[in-house]
This record gives C-alpha cells, sequence and structure tokens, in this order.
C-alpha cells in the first residue's frame, strides 16, 4: 500500500527519437549537398536558397539542434524519469517542448534558407527564434527540474547532474550571446562589435560545442552504457570527479578560436591555458567509459549496441585530445583557416555525438516498442558503413587541411610566395570528392538503421505508459537522524532553478551595460571611419549570402598571409562591425583587405560567373543579385539601429541616409558604365561592391596606424 | 573436517552456492544445500522476486545455521525498540540495521525491494559502504521484531549488538570536503583572473586589471578565512602542546603571501599572488582529503559490547523474560541457547556447557562443563540450552576487564609522524634565514627589505613537503586497501614500518580457528572396526568425536549397548560385540603420560590399545613460507592460548631464538607485549580473537585478522583479511618505501627551496616569480611522489 | 575588452551556483555511498516485468501481493 504506482511517458520519448532520426538525414543530406558544392559549383542549382552559404548553416544548425538536440532530449526524458522514479512533471509541458522545438527548427531552416542570418556561426538564427528558444528551454528546464523535485529516489546519479550542468549553460550562453538590437521584423545587428563580438561569440561558440554537443552527452553515456553493457560504470566516483572538475573548467577555454587574431595576447593564451587543462578531465570521462567494458569485450563483439558506444567514446577521446592540440599557438597556426578544423568537429559530430545516438536508438526503440530489434546484422551492417564513413571523412580532410596549409605558407627561394590561393584548392578536390564519398556512406548506414527501426516498430507496439513502481521518498530522517534533511532534499533543486533563473537575470541586467561597451569601442585608429548606408546594404548581403563561411576577414601576422593578402589586421579596424565577420575557415581567399584590388566591373563579373575572373574557381555564381533590388526603405532603421549601438553617424543621418546611398551607387553604376555594364543603381551587386570595395582600406589612408589594438 | 568431504560431483546450492554435502535437497527442479536456503527461494518465488537470482548467480548466503525462533522477540521490548529506532512518528518508524551478509547486486535489489515481502515496509535504502539497510516501516502495519524477522528470513540477519544500545551513530565529518569545494571554486577563478597579468595585459586596459585584482582579493577571502583555517586549528594545537607540527610554517607562507598581496593590490603596487596562495590551500586539501578516506564499512574501535547480544533471556520464576544487556544483576538466572554467547560470569544451574572459547581464549576446542562450574562471559555455548547463575555483572566480566585496560595506551598520531620533526629543523632555519635577510637588507637597502623577506617566506613554503607525505600516503593507503589492508589512518604506515618485533597469535591467524586436520597414527584398523569406532563416536557430540565419526564415514546399522560417556575424559560403549573405548591417554592407558595433550585421541578394542588419532591445526595456506621469510629480518614471537601441542612444528618454522608461549590467558599476552616493549621493542601484533584484543591495544601496532567479510574484528591499527596475511611482508617493504618516498621528495623540494632562498635572499626574485615557483615545484613533487609510490607498488607486486 | 566583463559575471554566477549545488550535494550525503548509485540504476524496470512473469508460473500469489 505504501508503494506508488506510476507511468514512464514513452511517448514523448519516441517523438524524440523520431525528431532525431528525421532531422538527421535532413541535417547530413544539406551537409552531402554542400560538401558536393564545393568542388561542383553548378550544384546549387542557380538558386540562392541551394546555394552553400545558406545551406551551411542550415547543415549545422540541422545536425547540432535538430539531430543532437532531438538527441538529447530523447536521452533525457527516457534517463531522468527512470532515474527519478517518476514521470516527467507534465505531459502538456512535454509536448510544447516538442513541438514548440520542432516548430523553431522548421523555421529556422525556412528563415536561413531564406538569407535571415545574424552571421555568427551556430547562433545565425534572427531575433524572433532567438526568443522562441529561449522560452522553449525554460519550459524544458521547469519540466525537468519539476521531476528531479518530485522524484522518488534520493540519490540524484551522475547524468542527472551533467543534464542539470547543460540546461543551466546553454541557458546562459544563449542569453549572453544573443544581445542584438533588432532593426525589422526578422533582422537584427549584433549588440557586440568587432573584436568583442568575436570573444563573445567564440566564447559561445566554445561552450555551445562544450555544454550541447558535450556534456549532455556524457550524462547520456552515463545512464545508457551501463545498462546496454548491463554492468555498472567504472568507477562512479571518477565520474563524479569528471562532472564537477569539468564543470569549473569548461567555460574558459571559447577563446582559442581566435588564436593570432586581433584579440589581446592575453585573452588568446587564457583560452590556450584552460583547453590543454580540459584533457584531464575529458580523458578521465573516456577512460571511465571504456574501463566499464573491461571484460566484456566478448559482449562488445556480438552488441551491435555497444560497438557504436565503443567507437563513440573512442572518438570522444580523440576530438578531446586534438581539441587542447589545437588550441597550441604553433599548431593553431597550421590548422587554422583550413580543413583540419572540419576534421576535427567532424570526428566529434560524426563519431562522438552520431554513434551515441544511433546506440541509444537502437537501444531505446526496441524497449518502448517492447519487442527486440528487426535486425541485429543490419545494425551491426550501419556500424560498419559508418565507421568506414567516418574514416573516409576525417582522413582526407586532415590531409587536405595539412596540405593546404603547408601550400600557403610555401615560399619560392626568390621569396615570393609560391602558390596562387587557387592553386592550394584545386589541389585538393580529390581530398573534397573523397569527403563526400564518407559522408554518402555514412548517410547509407542512417538509411540502414531507419529502415531497421521501422520494420521493429512495425513488429511492436508503443508502450506509451509504462508501469512502474517504487516507494515514496521518505519525508522524514532516514540515515544520520538530520531533521531537516528532506527540506534539503525538496528546497535545493528549486534553490538551483531560482538561482539558475537569477543568472539568467544578470544576463539581462547586462543589457544596460553596452553603454560602457560602446565607450570602450572608441575608434583607436582615427581614419577607421563608419559604413556608409550602401556599403552598409552591401554588407548585410555579404552576410545574407553567408559569404563569411568561406571567406575570412583576418589576417594574420605571418609572413605568407601578409605577402598573400596585405596588412595584418588591427583590433581597432572592426569597431563598426555588428556582427564582426572574421570567419573560421578558408575555402575562399581572406578578404580583409579586398577593398581596391580589384576594379567594380572585375567583382560585377565575378559575381556573374566566378570562373570567367578566376579559372578554375570553385565559387558559385551569384547572377541573382545583379537583378534583385536592396530594400531602401530599410535604410532609415538600419541607421539608427547603428547608431544606438554607438556608431557615429550624426545626428539626422537617417533621414539624409538614403540621398547619400543613392549618389554613391550612382558613382558606382557610372563607373560599371565605362566598363560596357549596364545596371541598375539599386541592384544588390551595386551594394556589394561598394561594400568590397571599402573593406579593409580605412587604415591604408594613413600610412602608418598609431595606435593599435 | 572438510578433508573429507569435498568430491567433485557435489551439487551446488542455488541459493548460495555452497557444495551441498550433508543432505541435498531437490525442489523446484533445482538443488537447495539446506532447508534454511530453499525457504529464501520459496518466499521470492512466491512474490514473483526471482530476479533476486538472474542479476548474479547463486546470490544467497548459506542458511545452515538455523535461526532461533524467538530469537528476536527482544525487539518487541519496548525500551529496546526506542534505544534503535533512528526516527519515529504515528504513522512510520525509521530503522537502520546491519547486514553483514550483504555483498552482491542481488542483495542491493532484494534488500531495497522489502516492501514488496512485507506491506508494512514503506521503504527500504540500502548503504553498501557501509552495509546497512535503513528501512522506513508502517509499526500499525508491521513491527520492528517483524522486519527483522523478515530479513532473517531471507537470508540478512541483521547483526544487533550490545554497542547498537547506545546507538551514536558516527557521521562523516565532511566539513574538509566543504572547504575543499570553496578552496577549488576560488582558486579556479583567481587562476583565471590572475593570468591576465601574466600573460601581459595591455596596459591601456589598467581598468579590466584592477577589476581583475579586486575580484581576486575578494575570491581569496573565503580561502583565506574558511578553507585554510584547518591548517590554522592544527598549527594552534601543536603550539598548546608546545610543539611545532608541520602546518606551523605552512601557516606563516600563507598570512605572508595573503598580507603581501592584499598590500600590492590596495596600493596599487603589484597584482598579488592569491592564485599560488589558493592553489596550495587547496591541493594540500585535496591531499588531506585523499588520505583521510577511511573505510567507513570497517570499525577499528569495536570494544566487547559489539560481540554482545543485545538483550538475553532471563528465567524469572519459571518464566522466560527478555532483558537489555545492562539490566542483567547478580544472581539472575538466564538462558543461553544453543550459538549464544554468555554475556557474564556464572555457574551452571541447568544443562549440560560445551563452550567454545576459541575467540576468547584461542583454545581451539571446545571444553566440557557440568553444573556448578564456571563459566566466563565471552564463550559460546554449542549444543542444548543451558541456564546460568550470574555471579559478576557484564561490566566486571573477566573479558571486560581486558577493554578497560585501553585508557593506558592513547596514541596521539599527529605528533609521532616524522614529517613534523623535519618540518621543525625545516621551520627553525627558515625563520633564521628570514631574520638574517632582513637585517642584511635593513643595512643595506631597507626599501628591498620587506620584498626580499617575504619573498624568502612566501618561496620557502613547505607545502612541498606536507604535499609530498599526504599524496603518498593517500596512494599507499590505497594499494593496501586494495589489497585487504586497511590501516586506520595515515600514522600507521609509518608505524608498520617502524616495528622491529613481530607477535603472532596461533589460533584464527597463523592457523584456521575451525578446522583440524586428523591422522590416526597406530594398528591398522580394519573396514570393519573403523565403522564400529564410528558408531561410537557418533554417539557424543564432541568436536573430536564428530570428526572421528565424519572420518569414520557410513556407520548407519551399528548396534551399540552400554554407551558411557565420562565427560572431559572419553566415552565407551559395546559396539557388535566389542567393547569399544575412545578417550585421552589416561582415560584408556590409566597411565599418566606428562603433557594430556588433549589434542590426542587413543582408542582401544577390547582393552587392547591400537593408537591414537592425532588433532592438528590447519594452518593457513603459504603461512610457512612467511615465517620463514620474516625470521630472516625479524625476531619472531608466537603467543597462544591454546596448549602446546604445536611447539615443536613451530620451533622448527621460526627458529630457536623465537619466542613461543602456550596456554597464554589474554592477559598474559598483554603483559608479554608489554615486557617486548620494556625491551624497547617496537611490536607489531597480529592476532584475531578477543583474547588478542589487549594486546593488540598494547602493541605499537596491532593488526587484525579477519576471516570474512562481517568483519568482527577486535580494536586495532589495521584489520587484514586472512587470506591476505601471506602478504604481510610485502605490506612492510610498501611502508618502508613509504618513508623513502617522502624524504626524496622532501630533498627535492628543499632543493627547490634553496634556489628559489638563494635568489629570494639577494633580493633579485621578484615575488611574482616565486609565486608562480612554488605552485610549480609542488606539483612537480606530486607527480615524483605518484610515480615513485607506484613503483615501489609494482615492485613488491601489490596491485 | 570590457565584454569579457559580461562573460566574467556570467561564467562566474554559473560556477558559484555550481559551487553551492556541490554544497548541497555533500550535505545531503549523496556521495556517501558510492556503490549502490552506480548498481541500482541497471535494475529499475526489471522488477514489474519478473513480478507479470511469475504471477504465471506460480500458482498461489494472491495472499502477500498487495
Amino acid at each position: 500500500m505504501q508503494v506508488e504506482k506510476f507511468y514512464y511517458d514513452n511517448k514523448t520519448v519516441k517523438l524524440f527519437a523520431y525528431a532525431t532520426i528525421v532531422w538527421g538525414v535532413v541535417g547530413m543530406l544539406a551537409g552531402l549537398l554542400i560538401s558536393v558544392q564545393i568542388y561542383l559549383p553548378a550544384a546549387n542549382f542557380g538558386l540562392p536558397i541551394t546555394t552553400f552559404g545558406r545551406v551551411r548553416p542550415v547543415h549545422t544548425n540541422a545536425v547540432i539542434f535538430a539531430f543532437v538536440g532531438n538527441g538529447i532530449f530523447m536521452g533525457v526524458y527516457y534517463s531522468l524519469q527512470r532515474l527519478c522514479k517518476a514521470r516527467m512533471l507534465n505531459d502538456t509541458l512535454s509536448k510544447i517542448h516538442f513541438w514548440g522545438w520542432q516548430l523553431i527548427i522548421v523555421s529556422a531552416a525556412v528563415t536561413l534558407l531564406a538569407g535571415y542570418t545574424t552571421g555568427k556561426e551556430y547562433a545565425e538564427l534572427e531575433w524572433p527564434i532567438d526568443i522562441a528558444i529561449t522560452l522553449i528551454w525554460v519550459l524544458f528546464g521547469i519540466n525537468m527540474f519539476g521531476t528531479i523535485l518530485k522524484r522518488r529516489e534520493s540519490h540524484l546519479y551522475v547524468a542527472i547532474w551533467f543534464y542539470i550542468a547543460t540546461w543551466v549553460t546553454v541557458a546562459m550562453l544563449h542569453i549572453v550571446n544573443s544581445f542584438e538590437i533588432p532593426f525589422s521584423f526578422m533582422k537584427s545587428y549584433s549588440w557586440y562589435a568587432g573584436v568583442q563580438d568575436a570573444l563573445v561569440q567564440w566564447w559561445y561558440g566554445h561552450n555551445a560545442v562544450a555544454f550541447f554537443l558535450t556534456t549532455p552527452y556524457l550524462g547520456i553515456m552515463y545512464y545508457f552504457l551501463p545498462k546496454a553493457a548491463n554492468r555498472p560504470v567504472y568507477s562512479y566516483r571518477l565520474s563524479i570527479i569528471h562532472f564537477w572538475a569539468l564543470i569549473f573548467i569548461y567555460i574558459w577555454a571559447g577563446p582559442h578560436h581566435l588564436l593570432y587574431t586581433a584579440l589581446p595576447d592575453w585573452a588568446q593564451s587564457l583560452g590556450t591555458v584552460f583547453s590543454i587543462m580540459l584533457i584531464a578531465p575529458s580523458w578521465g570521462g573516456m577512460l571511465n567509459g571504456l574501463f566499464t567494458l573491461r571484460g566484456a569485450w566478448d559482449k562488445v563483439r556480438e552488441d551491435p549496441i555497444l560497438k557504436f558506444m565503443v567507437v563513440a567514446i573512442t572518438c570522444y577521446g580523440m576530438a578531446t585530445f586534438e581539441g587542447p592540440m589545437l588550441s597550441l599557438k604553433n599548431v593553431n597556426a597550421i590548422s587554422h583557416f583550413t580543413d583540419w578544423t572540419i576534421a576535427h568537429v567532424h570526428v566529434g559530430a560524426l563519431g562522438w555525438n552520431g554513434f551515441l545516438t544511433f546506440a541509444i536508438l537502437y537501444w531505446i526503440i526496441p524497449k518502448i516498442f517492447n519487442t527486440p530489434l528487426y535486425s541485429k546484422k543490419l545494425a551491426t551492417t550501419h556500424f560498419w558503413i559508418g565507421t568506414l564513413g567516418i574514416v573516409l571523412y576525417a582522413i582526407p580532410m586532415y590531409w587536405a587541411g595539412f596540405t593546404q596549409a603547408m601550400m600557403w605558407k610555401q615560399f619560392t627561394p626568390e621569396g615570393t610566395l609560391q602558390f596562387q590561393f587557387l592553386e592550394t584548392v584545386t589541389h585538393i578536390i580529390p581530398l573534397y570528392v573523397t569527403r563526400s564519398l564518407g559522408g554518402l556512406l555514412y548517410l547509407a548506414g542512417v538509411f540502414v538503421m531507419v529502415y531497421n527501426i521501422i520494420k521493429t516498430v512495425k513488429a511492436g507496439s508503443l508502450l506509451a505508459n509504462e508501469a512502474a513502481e517504487a516507494p515514496a521518498l521518505p519525508k522524514e530522517p532516514v540515515t544520520h537522524g538530520k531533521q531537516y534533511w528532506h527540506r534539503w532534499i525538496e528546497a535545493r533543486p528549486v534553490q538551483m532553478l531560482v538561482l539558475s533563473l537569477v543568472a539568467v537575470a544578470i544576463g539581462g541586467i547586462l543589457e544596460l551595460v553596452p553603454t560602457f561597451l560602446i565607450k570602450s569601442n572608441i575608434p583607436t585608429i582615427a581614419s577607421v571611419k563608419p559604413y556608409t548606408p550602401l556599403e552598409l546594404h552591401g554588407r548585410d548581403i555579404y552576410v545574407k549570402e553567408g559569404c563569411y563561411l568561406c571567406h575570412s576577414q583576418m589576417v594574420r601576422p605571418f609572413r605568407d598571409e601578409v605577402a598573400r593578402y596585405g596588412e595584418y589586421s588591427k583590433a581597432g579596424e572592426f569597431i563598426y562591425d555588428h556582427p564582426f565577420q572574421w570567419g573560421s575557415k578558408r575555402t575562399g581567399p581572406d578578404l580583409a583587405r579586398i577593398g581596391g584590388k580589384y576594379p567594380d566591373s572585375w567583382h560585377y563579373n565575378h559575381m556573374l560567373e566566378p570562373q570567367s575572373m578566376s579559372p578554375g574557381s570553385i565559387m558559385p555564381s551569384y547572377a541573382w543579385m545583379l537583378d534583385d533590388a536592396i530594400d531602401t526603405a530599410l535604410t532609415p532603421a538600419k541607421i539608427r539601429a547603428m547608431q544606438t549601438l554607438g556608431v557615429p553617424y550624426p545626428k539626422g543621418f537617417d533621414k539624409l541616409a538614403n540621398a547619400d546611398l543613392m549618389a554613391q551607387a550612382n558613382r558606382i553604376r557610372i563607373n560599371l558604365e565605362s566598363d560596357k555594364i549596364k545596371t541598375g543603381a539599386n541592384k544588390e551587386i551595386i551594394a556589394l561592391i561598394a561594400y568590397l570595395q571599402r573593406v579593409g582600406t580605412d587604415i591604408k589612408v594613413q600610412p602608418k596606424p598609431l595606435a593599435e589594438k | 573436517m572438510q578433508k573429507f568431504t569435498t568430491s567433485p560431483v557435489t551439487p551446488k546450492c542455488f541459493h548460495c552456492g555452497e557444495d551441498c554435502n550433508e543432505e541435498v535437497l531437490h525442489a523446484y527442479d533445482k538443488d537447495f544445500c539446506c532447508g534454511g536456503c530453499q525457504m529464501v527461494f520459496e518466499i521470492l518465488n512466491r512474490n514473483g522476486m526471482c530476479d533476486y537470482y538472474s542479476i548474479s548467480t547463486n546470490p544467497g548466503t548459506s542458511r545452515k545455521i538455523k535461526v532461533r525462533e524467538d530469537k528476536f522477540s527482544f525487539l518487541d521490548d519496548a525500551k529496546i525498540c526506542s534505544s534503535l529506532v533512528v526516527f519515529s512518528n504515528d504513522s512510520q518508524t525509521h530503522i537502520s540495521f546491519y547486514t553483514p551478509q550483504m555483498h552482491c547486486s542481488s542483495c542491493l535489489w532484494l534488500l531495497e525491494n522489502l516492501h514488496r515481502l512485507e506491506p508494512g515496509v514503506i521503504s527500504s535504502k540500502v548503504n553498501f559502504i557501509k552495509k546497512e539497510v535503513d528501512i522506513v516501516f508502517d509499526q500499525r502495519v508491521t513491527s520492528l521484531r517483524k522486519v527483522a524477522e523478515l530479513l532473517t528470513s531471507i537470508g540478512y540477519e541483521p547483526y544487533i549488538s550490545f554497542s547498537d544500545l547506545g546507538a551514536k551513530k558516527t557521521t562523516v565529518d565532511v566539513s574538509k570536503i566543504y572547504k575543499l569545494g570553496v578552496a577549488g571554486f576560488c582558486f579556479a577563478n583567481i587562476m583565471l583572473m590572475s593570468f591576465p597579468e601574466y600573460l601581459g595585459i595591455d596596459s591601456k586596459e589598467a581598468n579590466l586589471l584592477y577589476l581583475f585584482r579586486y575580484a581576486n582579493l575578494f575570491l581569496s577571502l573565503p580561502v583565506f578565512f574558511y578553507s585554510a583555517s584547518e591548517f590554522y586549528t592544527s598549527a594552534w594545537k601543536s603550539l598548546k602542546h608546545r610543539f611545532l607540527n608541520i602546518d606551523a610554517p605552512i601557516v606563516v607562507a600563507v598570512w605572508v603571501t595573503f598580507a603581501r598581496s592584499v598590500y600590492e593590490i590596495l596600493s596599487g603596487t603589484g597584482g598579488g599572488y592569491f592564485d599560488s596562495m589558493s592553489g596550495i590551500v587547496f591541493f594540500m586539501l585535496a591531499g588531506r582529503v585523499l588520505q583521510e578516506k577511511t573505510y567507513r564499512q570497517l570499525s577499528f574501535e569495536r570494544d566487547y559490547t559489539a560481540y554482545f547480544p543485545i538483550a538475553v533471556t532471563k528465567i524469572n520464576n519459571e518464566q522466560p523474560q527478555t532483558v537489555a544487556l545492562p539490566d542483567i544483576q547478580l544472581n539472575d538466572t538466564l538462558l543461553i541457547h544453543n550459538e549464544e554467547l554468555i554475556p557474564a560470569d556464572g555457574i551452571i544451574t541447568r544443562g549440560k556447557a560445551l563452550i567454545d572459547y576459541s575467540f576468547v581464549t584461542g583454545e581451539s576446542l571446545p571444553v566440557m562443563k557440568e553444573m556448578g562450574e564456571i563459566v566466563y562471559a565471552g564463550g559460546k555455548q554449542t549444543g542444548a540450552n543451558i541456564e546460568i547463575l550470574v555471579i559478576k555483572e557484564v561490566a566486571q566480566s573477566y573479558l571486560t576487564k581486558l577493554w578497560n585496560r585501553k585508557a593506558e595506551t592513547n596514541k596521539h598520531d599527529e605528533e609521532r609522524s616524522f614529517v613534523h620533526l623535519l618540518s621543525r629543523y625545516f621551520t627553525i632555519i627558515l625563520f633564521s634565514i628570514a631574520a638574517f635577510t632582513a637585517t642584511w637588507w635593513f643595512f643595506t637597502n631597507a626599501s628591498l627589505m620587506w620584498n626580499a623577506v617575504t619573498a624568502v617566506l612566501i618561496v620557502a613554503c613547505p607545502c612541498a613537503l606536507l604535499l609530498s607525505n599526504t599524496f603518498t600516503n593517500a596512494n599507499i593507503l590505497r594499494r593496501l586497501g586494495r589489497n585487504h589492508l586497511y590501516l586506520r589512518n595515515a600514522q600507521v604506515i609509518e608505524d608498520l614500518a617502524a616495528a622491529d618485533c613481530i607477535v603472532f597469535d596461533k589460533t584464527g591467524t597463523l592457523t584456521t580457528g575451525r578446522y583440524q586436520d586428523m591422522v590416526y597414527e597406530g594398528e591398522p584398523l580394519s573396514i570393519h572396526q573403523k565403522h564400529a569406532i564410528g558408531a561410537l563416536a557418533a554417539q557424543s557430540n564432541h568436536p573430536l568425536s564428530k570428526a572421528i565419526a565424519a572420518w569414520a564415514g557410513n556407520t548407519n546399522g551399528q548396534m551399540i549397548s552400554g554407551f558411557t560417556e565420562t565427560p572431559g575424559k572419553g566415552i565407551e560403549g559395546i559396539v557388535a560385540g566389542d567393547l569399544i573405548a575412545l578417550g585421552s591417554a589416561f582415560f584408556i592407558t590409566q597411565k599418566r603420560t606428562a603433557g594430556n595433550d588433549t589434542s590426542v585421541v587413543f582408542v582401544s578394542i577390547e582393552e587392547k590399545v591400537y593408537g591414537h588419532f592425532k588433532f592438528q591445526n590447519h594452518y593457513r595456506d603459504a603461512i610457512p613460507e612467511l615465517l620463514q621469510r620474516l625470521a630472516k629480518q625479524y625476531p619472531l614471537a608466537v603467543i597462544s592460548g591454546d596448549n602446546a601441542g604445536e611447539q615443536k612444528y613451530l620451533r622448527q618454522l621460526l627458529g630457536y631464538e623465537a619466542i613461543l608461549l602456550f596456554n597464554q590467558q589474554p592477559a598474559d599476552k598483554l603483559e608479554a607485549i608489554r615486557h617486548l616493549q620494556a625491551q624497547g621493542k617496537k611490536v607489531m601484533m597480529i592476532g584475531d580473537g578477543l583474547n588478542d584484543a589487549g594486546a593488540l591495544q598494547q602493541a605499537d601496532i596491532g593488526i587484525a585478522i579477519s576471516e570474512n567479510n562481517n568483519n568482527f574484528t577486535p580494536a586495532s591499527d589495521a584489520i587484514l583479511a586472512a587470506s591476505q596475511l601471506p602478504k604481510l611482508d610485502r605490506f612492510i617493504q610498501l611502508s618502508k618505501a613509504n618513508k623513502k618516498v617522502v624524504l626524496a621528495a622532501f630533498v627535492i623540494s628543499v632543493l627547490y627551496n634553496l634556489v628559489g632562498i638563494t635568489f629570494a635572499v639577494q633580493g633579485v626574485l621578484s615575488p611574482m616569480i616565486a609565486a608562480i615557483l612554488m605552485p610549480c615545484s609542488s606539483i612537480s613533487i606530486l607527480f615524483i611522489t605518484y610515480g615513485m609510490s607506484n613503483y615501489f607498488g609494482h615492485r613488491f607486486r601489490l596491485k | 575588452m570590457s565584454v569579457i566583463i559580461i562573460l566574467l559575471i556570467a561564467s562566474i554566477s554559473v560556477a558559484a551556483l555550481f559551487l553551492a549545488a556541490f554544497i548541497w550535494s555533500v550535505k545531503n550525503g549523496q556521495y556517501e555511498d558510492e556503490v549502490a548509485p552506480a548498481v541500482r540504476i541497471l535494475f529499475d524496470d526489471a522488477t514489474l516485468v519478473s513480478a507479470q512473469k511469475t504471477n504465471l508460473s506460480t500458482e498461489d500469489t494472491g495472499g502477500q501481493k498487495k
């Protein structure tokens, strides 16, 4: 009579599982498409919405927030209920959470393809969606903490700690990084400018990896690995230490994404130091995972689920070792901006996240459908195809990255650069092809899984509400007669929730901070001036088409880069850049000093047909820019937004802005006409040219910049 | 008697996995070794809880020894109840039982599903480390006794002893952990905000710089005032004992660092060294916490109360009634059941006692006691119930007196460690150097004086010594623990190394208390005679008779007439027409031989002495080798409560200078140890029973041997699993290595310090460098100690 | 680089949050037993399934079961 009967909610788990699979396929397809475009530019079908610059964010967002995101929720909703011996707090919340999240994903996909992006990697979604995410995340939090509160098991298993950490930190990161000022329904500018924006962005960017792709999955690993192997984790104490150590170090590794950039040295080194420190806890976790299977390798041999997990954990180990290595300045000098980074992240994504997700799917689906997996053999096939896929993906990319970096830095005996940028690209195209092959294989494996799971689902029937029973938590002291024992239990998670909200609130308060942020933006290089309205439009097009995804705007202080692109970048140059556009990958050359390098007509033709200007170029054609017109109605709003961000346009400039814009546009139009190119002054191409011709020219005005940084 | 039993084909019990020797119960197409095991299975099966058997194989514990029906009747006694219960209100009661049988995941599962066996149970939660199960039950539905009996019925008989009456739960002190956590948090963030300065933050960002500095100052407060208090208190304690322990110089260093940092920051002259201060505090706390990892499942402090039942049955005008132990008075009549401990000295007033003193005195054989004879507390009755008249109160009993000696030998660990002696010199030197530097600079360039002095004090912080010590200890403790040698605390490692004389108890330590090897010497016996002897022996329940009967094998269908038993002497009777007698030499041969050796039984058939059965203690495996190895390095001694039967054998094992004492009363053992110590020896005593308790206490280091996982060992400095005894010499070697490691590490750290100081005294060493140097040196020390101790671990083949 | 102040405040407040959580978990005795929790998670769903199973297998389940 004391025992409480209750039911686990498997329906939500099922929904999230399905979503995981669907979005996984979508995200991977997107990835495959853009990987092909790299050596087959025509594969963009001449449409904006299928062009690399727009599909790439869809790929990253779909994989991270849709595939892995739903994977996380699947794992959490399944394990949390069982770890707490309680149904999720509220079914409606679960429902809203699920559908809300899917809605966000869909709208994200649509808006990104439509070209609405903040231009900050992994945070591309525009402000309305950012708000939606915050809301749904809070609902999820309520649902999770509520469940923890009404749990029937006094001990919080280590996995739950990882989930809590995920929720709190992601909330904070998202809010801090998403400060932006909207100037239209779907568009906004980042609060921060240039260097500061970069720092915040990569502080976020790194932790998005840390707390969205790692901590929740570690929690999931700590639950599902022991379950699948049916043996307790190797060392529970180690897992606890693992958690607390990770929590206190991870936050600060961010800046290592900005080594050799215009970010102050001390901030860069800070990132390095903390990244190195991360090896310890990360490997603690990995070894704990692998040792759990010691003595059970015979099981691994026949159980595909364990196979997936072993590879996943190994990949985690590799990635977490490589990461700190990459954050060493001298390694980073080579790896950064190349495909090495791509390889690194995909070892993590395909191996750690992907494979662990598959393992969990293979484990959960039969459980909740109360039937054995349709075919172990198929699962094993999936495993081998997938593993082969990862290998075929990673190795060529490492190779490509290293080769290209070497070629970039190659000088002739006479001291001139040995290779044109384009040569370094064409040289590694075969590797790009192999990469696509790897991706294709991996995707094929996923389809095998889809078939296998459909068959399984057909065979079984959903155990929507799984019966369970457990005694309620005793309300009075059990051990060491602490009278207030239960009040601790109940009060603390609430308190944590409150505190976490406080942390979020702090984020809100900080919206007042920008005032002093802007103060710190006082021009340190006298000659650096705000963008003209036309250039601003051009810049927005640059962001919209995702140029930053292939072109960096950051010349690092290396001999080869200075020789290739020109004067290295100074922090002071970017104070009007909302958002910064430093980029993280050079599929095309750096554009930090593109201004004035070529005539307007060159840019015009290059956009129309890149290969005509630089034969063999892999850049797609952006013909539509020649026809589409810019929306000058938005100009005043843009100017006003910039003014609130402290960009020193004269008072009331927003009124005059369009006049100024047309004047400049006409100058360019005429200039083009002189090269026998006829086009309207209001076309996107004009604005883009205006911007490109401006980029990086300010400091050329004066021979030597007096003050830097 | 296992000698005769183990045949390869014996089926294993489905419940407990033991061989089914005597009988094989076959039910549910499964084998059971005894009714008890089968019953447990039936209970679980009826309640659909057979997962118990699927989670791990043969998870049960053997139930061969029956538990008396009304054993837990005392739990009906309200007074006893209330003393055991943790918490109770009108609807529920919380009780925490110690169930030593708990050993596997099945146990865990079953014990946490009690509510499915007994509706009255609200919830049950296991603490596997403590082997405790916390049960919440509704006293309106069931009762404490019922719960206890439920546990018993499924094979987890709760162990309730006299000591529970006090019901003072020892809770672990977690304050150190908090301090560690706080220190860790502050350290991480201080480090974070100190780096910009080290990494050369731009002068243009001065505002940031100041922000960082003040944030550091703020964060360092909890470390200085809370986390570091650990060391303040310990240093203060030792100072009060007019003694300078290692924490004193540590405290000085911490204070100096803090003071100087505060000064620098407030005066804006520098960034301070809060990072190194908090770092050091953090690491040193970590070391302490690791080193003080205690084995909560073991108790090093057991006293006799832990062995005595919490209550006994008192005969009150013919009516049995339960009384708590303290309530026993003189002239009470107590009813002692089979397998029950005698709680107080008394005179037998009814029944025949066969009392097993092995645990108390080390005598390997139970002794017969007739009505009117005195039995001593601590003996265990085997056989039928007896009644005794109490002649001494529990606290006054012969055995309990042993424990009252305790007071004499209190060892305060803190002070004894050589580390403190080292640190004393260290500190003196350090201060003199500081003083010298001060004076020197005062006269040369006073402005640099403080700079130099503080630098000296900071860089010379002996934290490296403390770190190496604590971390080495922690690591060694861990290794020993993995080999089932559990030390009370880190100090014991040093004692282990320091001991220069090893004393063993015999019964239960060198030998396995229970089993005896039996050999027959004399004229060969025909099968017929053998069976006849067996049949006769089977009549008596004296253990030796039992042994002989078992040896003789099948003895059914033998007609016996005129059976007589002369307690303590022998038995005789006519089997198949022959008069057969078994018994002591005197009983059989009527000759008074010299030492009447109780471990020899003579046999005569028709007045003709055929020969005798010789009983020998069964030595643990590999013990002879161990003794021979040790004899080379240490003076050894065996002090046994048992008779001298083994003298010859031991003598040849241990050599001639070894001390061999037999028939030793517990008090004698204690005296023997004292005597050895009087000769300036550091004595290591290894024993198992209560009879060794006094000696274990008296010895410089007492190691208690524990036979099985429910560790009923007397108070001691260390507890060693019997199976691991052969490794003793390697354990000692490892603990000796411990000292080497610490010293080595210390030398290195001193070198660090010397280098540091030489620069510091010249004032060329900027305190910042000093502050960086300090943690670096400390951490390198950690790696050295860890590596070295592991190396020795491998070298002595201790995993 | 004053933006780092924001990041500092945010990070440290979160870190402090977890410090509180840590202290709570120790105080609550979450880590008193490092064996049971790891084993316990392996059981959860086993119980009821078996209950159903044996309800069929053994004839008398009534009496003792609630």
